[in-house]
């Protein structure tokens, strides 16, 4: 059981990545790039105003693209992919990680659930994975383009972490359990992070173009759901496909 | 009869926890790697896939 799971997310988080890498490279990748052309902009004229906080010169070194603009002298230089293909192939290797890592959390939640994955179910757990951790949190913290700059970092991953934790149980209780009094709490759950609310969202003036932010947080979601999608259809039908050799050497093994 | 049948329920509900447990792990770390990781070269190799799929980044 353990190697079927393994290897149907393995194949599905593989999958997943083969398109969505292709989908970011020709959507969103070239919104990213334009995007830092106007940071690098802003960054250069705070850079001489102020000394670069650490923060900030990680930052710089990202989007200066390796060249040494006069940053402090005793941060070291943080490593980064190289313009280019390289930086295409490390989107494709985060993306592999990501969807790998996505899809054992599916396998391991429909498990636990009893569900056996058939490509359809797995679509549906799918997608209240893609609310869950894509939506439900984009809906506070919309997805960003470098140089938009919001609140402190560690503020906003606990509350995306607490919103795609609140969202997954809420959902759970009322599409799973369903019963009057579960669906309530569910719908609780999934409401309470907005209503705390989300850290603040960028307020800070920027050069980059409204138009283009909208169409990345557009673009991003898209991917983001065709990425979750793919890893739940691809899963059920791999975890059928892997179960179909196991059949003969008995029912146990399954 | 029934202690085998026993038995071998008892063998899969083991191996099912382990497999949850095992999935469930595994998933958490290769997800914060390429989604929360704070090391700066972590950073920079995913910075493209973060800004993406919505993960808070910088």
């Amino acid at each position: 059981m353990i190697s079927r799971l393994l290897s149907a997310a393995l194949a599905a988080g593989f999958l997943a990545a083969v398109v969505t890498t292709g989908l970011q490279l020709s959507l969103t990748s070239p919104l990213i790039l334009e995007a830092e052309r106007y940071e690098t902009r802003d960054a250069q004229a705070a850079e001489s105003r102020s000394p670069a906080l650490p923060i900030v010169h990680a930052h710089l070194q990202r989007v200066h693209g390796g060249h040494d603009h006069g940053a402090a002298p005793d941060a070291p230089r943080e490593w980064q992919p190289g313009e280019g293909l390289p930086r295409m192939a490390f989107t494709g290797l985060a993306t592999l990680i990501g969807g790998v890592g996505y899809a054992l959390l599916l396998g391991a939640v429909m498990l636990a659930l009893g569900r056996e994955p058939t490509p359809e179910r797995a679509l549906g757990f799918a997608i209240a994975g893609f609310l869950s951790v894509a939506l439900a949190p984009g809906l506070g913290l919309p997805p960003e383009l470098p140089g938009s700059e919001a609140a402190p970092l560690a503020a906003r991953q606990a509350w995306w972490l607490m919103t795609a934790v609140a969202t997954g149980m809420g959902l759970y209780l009322i599409a799973i359990r369903r019963a009057a009094i579960s669906i309530v709490g569910g719908l609780v759950l999934i409401v309470a992070p907005h209503v705390v609310g989300a850290p603040e969202v960028a307020a800070t003036k920027s050069e980059l173009p409204a138009g283009l932010a909208a169409q990345f947080a557009a673009r991003s979601l898209a991917v983001g759901f065709v990425f979750w999608a793919v890893i739940g259809l691809a899963y059920g039908w791999a975890w059928q496909v892997f179960g179909r050799g196991r059949a003969a050497n008995g029912p146990a093994r399954a | 009869m029934t202690t085998a049948i026993q038995t071998l329920s008892g063998t899969r509900t083991n191996e099912r926890l382990s497999a949850i447990v095992l999935a469930a792990f595994l998933g958490l770390g290769l997800v914060f790697c390429a989604g929360f990781a704070p090391a700066a070269a972590l950073h920079n190799a995913a910075h493209d896939f973060r800004h993406t799929q919505n993960f808070p980044c910088h």
